[in-house]
């Protein structure tokens, strides 16, 4: 065990919440010149702009600092202590503290967190992380890829059960639909769609985890590319004001499906700013 | 680019058009789910002016503000969009977020001159812009609280004006 894991997650996740990859900024540069509505490339041009002043500056992209999501990668012969999950966990209470996080946990007992009399923590670190996803790679790597999740998407997504009649086709159907609704309700695109079909909603919600994890803009299957396509042609736009880039790009991940006439399909229609990301080798 | 600059004037105001790029500086308002509402209650009852801040010519900023910055939240929300009408009676020029508002709340904006303007959720750049922040009332709602911070040149587009809409098909 590295003694210095908690510094490195610590500016792991400050990274997450500041940085854009660089297949993402080209993935912008790429809608701006394409993009014939005014409007809709001014808005483009400012996200990226954020983009590179929260870089600069190391400072949040959004103030929806977000929910930290972690995923795991364990390799052939590395092990997991409980003390290095600790040590994780205080990486993530620094990182929310130095980014700075927005103080958003809320305290109290089962009611009061439901319905937020208990009060805000007005520490960054009161935000917990979702519970840690572990996953087999082949690298011989302990690797920790560290998500930050906003509010807005959360509010957008659906996890449900889509009945697809043996044709693939009728499940993209549904996935463009639940995009075009979820895009022009969310405000902050253009989106990135985060999808995972599972044979459960845990498992559903578990592969448009990884899909985020694994996904490129500069790879796109050709049901990546249909899911794009189609939902930019309903001309929602950045932001809603129109034009041809509701969706810079669709990650999807398809797991393990079960002998029924049913696939469990999430969608997430990521904001503009998502998958916030970064990675780790502990 | 048209440059607003807050106290806004009803003129100002008259001369913008849906599309129209904005920048907007001074002191301006920032509240949002948590707080409007309370602000509305103190104009019915006839106490606004314990806020020590003057709504005439003002902006609201549908945001919150707190150590990460500050970013719009959807104005389609029912306590924020709630808010517009009355507002805009009191003296708000500019109310300033994100997301499509209903038809009845564009006329209200008609006639009272005021305007909604969409901000991208750009807090790194907002956060070089902003040069001054302060509670003005209820603080116990910590970030949500009624907060007034002065800007320069936040980047807008005007969303609703003059009965018009941005998102209309």
């Amino acid at each position: 065990m590295k003694s210095d894991i908690v510094s490195l997650v610590r500016d792991t996740l400050v990274e997450a919440g500041s940085t854009f990859r660089e297949d993402k900024k080209e993935a912008y540069r790429r809608a701006i010149s394409k993009e014939q509505n005014e409007n809709a490339r001014w808005v483009l041009e400012t996200v990226l702009e954020n983009a590179e002043a929260a870089e600069r500056e190391h400072s949040p992209l959004c103030d929806d600092t977000g929910i930290p999501h972690l995923v795991l990668e364990v390799g052939p012969d590395r092990a997991v202590t409980g003390r290095m999950l600790d040590e994780i966990r205080e990486g993530v209470k620094q990182g929310l503290r130095k980014l700075p996080g927005r103080p958003m946990g809320i305290m109290g007992d089962d009611s009061h967190r439901i319905d937020q009399s208990g009060g805000l923590d007005q520490d960054p670190a009161g935000v917990e992380p979702a519970p840690i996803l572990i996953r087999r790679c082949e690298e011989d790597v302990l690797r920790l890829h560290i998500l930050m999740f906003g509010g807005g998407p959360a509010i957008r997504a659906k996890t449900l059960r889509v009945f697809h009649k043996h044709n693939t086709q009728v499940v993209l159907d549904e996935i463009v639909n639940w995009a075009k609704e979820g895009v022009a309700q969310l405000g902050c695109s253009p989106c990135t769609l985060a999808v995972g079909v599972g044979r459960s909603h845990f498992e559903a919600t578990s592969m448009m985890l990884q899909a985020q994890v694994d996904g490129r803009y500069d790879v796109q299957s050709e049901m990546e590319e249909e899911i794009t396509r189609r939902v930019n042609e309903a001309n929602i736009g950045p932001l809603g004001l129109g034009g041809s880039t509701s969706v810079i790009a669709t990650f999807m991940k398809v797991g393990p499906q079960r002998a029924s006439g049913v696939r469990i399909v999430c969608v997430r229609p990521t904001c503009c700013f998502e998958p916030r990301i970064a990675t780790v080798d502990l | 680019m048209k440059q607003l600059i807050t106290p806004i004037s009803e003129e100002a105001i008259s001369g913008l058009q849906v599309g129209d790029t904005v920048e907007i500086s001074g002191y301006i308002l920032c509240g949002r789910d948590a707080v409007l509402p309370k602000v509305i209650k103190m104009i019915e009852e006839g106490t606004a002016g314990d806020l020590g801040v003057d709504l005439k010519g003002q902006v609201i900023f549908h945001t919150a503000v707190s150590p990460a910055g500050v970013g719009p939240t959807s104005s389609n929300k029912l306590e924020i969009e709630s808010s517009i009408a009355p507002l805009s009676a009191a003296g708000i020029k500019l109310h300033l977020g994100k997301g499509e508002l209903h038809p009845e709340t564009i006329e209200a904006l008609d006639r009272y001159n005021s305007v909604y303007a969409v901000i991208p959720p750009v807090t790194a750049l907002l956060g070089s812009k902003t040069t001054e922040k302060r509670v003005v009332a209820f603080p116990e709602l910590g970030m949500e609280a009624l907060h007034l911070i002065k800007v320069d040149k936040y980047p807008a587009i005007i969303g609703a004006a003059h009965g018009r809409s941005i998102y209309e098909k």
